[in-house]
């Protein structure tokens, strides 16, 4: 074989090379178990239970009733359990014809006995593994997390898109945190903030179209409250009422409603729509003590009326009220943060760093402390700008003669 | 080597050589050292970088437009000559590792996880020797395309990351203090340092001598820019403390990059404009490689060395990037020793003996 023959056989070799590379661990489409939704409970006292619901890609096409050729089923739940996360997800190859495939999971819900354990070892394979989107939603809820992955809500075939959905539209109901992976992620590693992720629970809230009278007669997944952690543990709950709360301190709140009390008319309220919720907080240091100053600075309209005067004589009135409303909910959420689960997962640790960086490195290893003795004071300017399309009470027009 | 580039040619290489291995590999390596000051630490690395490159190129100019170690020869003898060449041979072996580990990672861990190592050694040589075959004009022109491709992976990037962007993730600005913040540099200077090298054997080459200086100056500025985008947003979508956990930072950001709801995990048409930056690094290392050997041995063709070339540089390549702990502590911790005293002691070194032979030459 010459110098010539040589060349060619390694060049096209190496061309081999490049033009295979594609079917290098390659998965066809037809060979994959397409996950929606990831399911995590405690198994024994310390072993995994993983559920998977994994979507029937036949009978998830929108319609109602099986297609021809499928099971009128568009999802197929499965468990499996482990020493690890991994392993539970291997040994699912034991019963799954198909290669479980994460990459278009929407959601990884927690049982409540597992959060509490601690999500560690779930952090660290969510985000080693390169196939799980980092926006996947993360929830933790009090129920079997296997129950809560199989129950169709809302009006997707789906679970699993339907818990992306109701993240999706649950910011004007403001009552839970958007977490997904990386916000995760980011508060667990960060040294001045602490998780907290939305809370979903079954509820009775489904009416069947096929026995109206019974009403709740189907379980729905209600994404509504929060889970408060120190580190990976989880500590206890935030109720709705506490989670709008905490919303201003870890996200934009789009859109929020108050309900207050009508001025002078006990039993009769008014509701108010949050049109634009700013909050700053301003940390301060001083004796060795930490200060935090909450400002809050809103902009509402009022939505519905439900007192007997106009809105021209009730609004300064509401404009108290609301203001009120909206301090109470800071001084409550922090009683909570500071005395109830003494854990910062307000992110006040974090603003204290960014504005006293050299007071941080004395205070940081016992912050928690620090946090609970912290001197907080709130400061809300509250502004009705509109009673959208009227300006009168609604009263009958006999009650006018 | 009669071939003459442009000066936007040379621009473009700097760009493409700079570029991969900085706003991934290099970024979580700094963010280890300094956290949320590592864009600091990648611009004070881009002004060292800036004087470098001016330093190489007026060098050059001074030693009579000759590449670096032709100056030597000239200035200290044929064996100093080739003691520069076995130098920068070293050196530009160590850098194609490090660029080897930017590609295989990237591609391997993120995209085919079960195709072997040699696959992309293999593959990354192939496509080195043919850019390198063909020549500086072609990887100057193919270079064109990789800032295309860099503005395309930037604006992507920048759409698909900016609504999760949180501004206090940046704060508090040098919380490592001055002096571990200047320090973490290196790390950016070992990616300048490439091109530097780069420039110290290719500027010969370039048209136009009178701007050799002004341009290099401005590759490395433009360079510096368009990575300096990755760490201010790796630290204000990802947080420092998350990028910090990963080898190849800038895959996670590209991983979690979304525009709008519907269009996600779109890291694949990424990394395809990623590669090209990538591959443009794999030919010119190999190329700057091809020709120090060439001046070693002595030959005036370097295309005859390539293959051997091709094989020390694949051969040590393959053994860094085979394990990963081994590739990082090679990139994070000896790396950085010897490719910074390299990319500095050289134009130095050989600007100081030039100057030198210069004021004994008698007055005509």
């Amino acid at each position: 074989m010459n110098c010539r023959s040589i060349a060619v056989l390694v060049l096209a070799w190496s061309a081999v090379s490049i033009l295979i590379t594609g079917c290098f661990g390659k998965q066809e489409i037809n060979d994959l178990a397409m996950v929606t939704a990831v399911g995590l409970d405690l198994y024994g006292d310390n072993q995994v239970s993983l559920s998977v619901q994994i979507v029937r890609p036949a009978d998830a096409r929108g319609q109602t009733g099986a297609p021809s050729g499928g099971t009128g089923e568009p999802i197929y739940s499965i468990q499996s359990q482990g020493r690890t996360i991994f392993e539970a997800a291997r040994n699912l190859a034991r019963f799954s014809s198909r290669r479980v495939y994460w990459a278009h999971n929407f959601v990884i819900v927690i049982g409540e006995d597992y959060a509490r354990r601690g999500i560690a070892d779930m952090i660290d394979f969510f985000t080693r593994n390169h196939e799980l989107r980092m926006s996947t939603w993360v929830v933790v809820t009090p129920d079997k997390a296997s129950e809560v992955i199989a129950t169709i809500t809302g009006m997707e075939v789906v679970p699993g898109e339907a818990i992306d959905k109701l993240f999706r539209y649950n910011q004007i109901v403001a009552e839970a945190p958007g977490s997904n992976m990386m916000r995760l992620q980011e508060s667990f590693l960060a040294t001045g903030a602490e998780p907290v992720l939305a809370k979903v629970q079954l509820k009775p809230r489904g009416i069947s179209n096929k026995k109206p009278n019974q009403f709740g007669s189907l379980k729905q997944v209600v994404l509504s409250g929060a889970a408060v952690f120190k580190g990976d543990k989880m500590q206890g709950w935030l109720s709705p009422k506490d989670a709008k709360g905490l919303l201003p301190f870890i996200e934009k709140v789009d859109s929020e409603i108050a309900i207050v009390n009508c001025p002078n008319e006990p039993g009769k309220r008014t509701t108010l729509e949050l049109k634009k919720l700013k909050q700053t907080m301003k940390p301060g240091w001083k004796d060795g003590k930490i200060t935090l100053r909450i400002k809050q600075k809103i902009d509402a309209n009022l939505v519905e009326l439900g007192c007997s005067n106009s809105y021209a004589v009730v609004r300064e009135q509401l404009e108290v009220k609301l203001r009120q409303q909206m301090e109470d909910q800071v001084k409550n959420i922090f009683d909570i943060a500071q005395q109830q689960y003494r854990t910062d997962f307000l992110k006040a640790g974090q603003t204290f760093h960014n504005r006293y960086p050299q007071e941080w490195r004395k205070v940081a290893a016992e912050w928690d402390d620090y946090f609970a003795e912290a001197d907080v004071t709130v400061q809300t300017d509250v502004k009705l700008t509109s009673p959208v399309l009227k300006l009168k009470e609604p009263t009958s027009g006999k009650e006018l003669k | 080597m009669n071939v003459r580039i442009t000066n936007g040619m040379l621009l473009a290489l700097v760009m493409n050589v700079i570029y991969a291995k900085a706003i991934g590999i290099t970024q979580g390596i700094i963010a280890r050292e300094v956290a949320s000051d590592m864009w600091l630490s990648t611009l004070i690395g881009m002004l060292q970088g800036i004087a470098a490159a001016w330093l190489t190129a007026r060098v050059i100019r001074m030693g009579g437009q000759a590449s670096m170690i032709d100056i030597a020869s000239k200035a200290a003898g044929k064996w100093a000559g080739k003691l520069i060449a076995a130098v920068l041979l070293l050196f530009f072996t160590g850098a194609f590792a490090t660029v080897l580990v930017t590609f295989t990672y990237h591609l391997m861990d993120y995209f085919l996880p079960e195709a072997p190592v040699i696959l992309f050694v293999v593959a990354a040589l192939a496509v080195g020797l043919y850019g390198a075959y063909h020549g500086v004009e072609v990887m100057g022109r193919m270079a064109f395309v990789g800032v295309f491709s860099i503005l395309i992976l930037n604006i992507l990037v920048m759409m698909g990351s900016i609504a999760e962007f949180d501004v206090k993730n940046l704060l508090p600005v040098m919380d490592s203090g001055l002096a571990r913040t200047v320090w973490a540099s290196r790390h950016f200077d070992t990616d300048w340092s490439l091109a530097t090298m780069m420039i110290a054997i290719l500027l010969p080459h370039v048209k136009k001598p009178q701007r050799w200086g002004r341009a290099s100056a401005v590759s490395i500025l433009f360079a510096g820019l368009t990575v300096a985008i990755w760490p201010i947003l790796e630290t204000g979508v990802l947080s420092a403390e998350a990028t910090r956990e990963y080898i190849v930072a800038c895959m996670q950001l590209a991983r979690s990059a979304h525009i709008g709801l519907f269009l996600h995990r779109y890291e694949m048409i990424m990394v395809a404009f990623f590669a090209t930056s990538s591959l443009i690094q794999i030919m010119m290392s190999l190329f700057c490689a091809s020709v120090c050997a060439s001046k070693i041995v002595g030959v005036n063709d370097y295309r005859l060395l390539l293959l051997p070339t091709a094989l020390l540089l694949g051969g040590t390549g393959y053994w860094i990037v085979a394990d990963h702990l081994r590739a990082m502590i090679f990139t994070a911790d000896y790396w950085p020793l010897f490719a910074v005293p390299v990319a500095i002691g050289i134009p130095l070194l050989i600007g100081g003996i030039s100057m030198l032979r210069r004021n004994k030459e008698p007055a005509v």
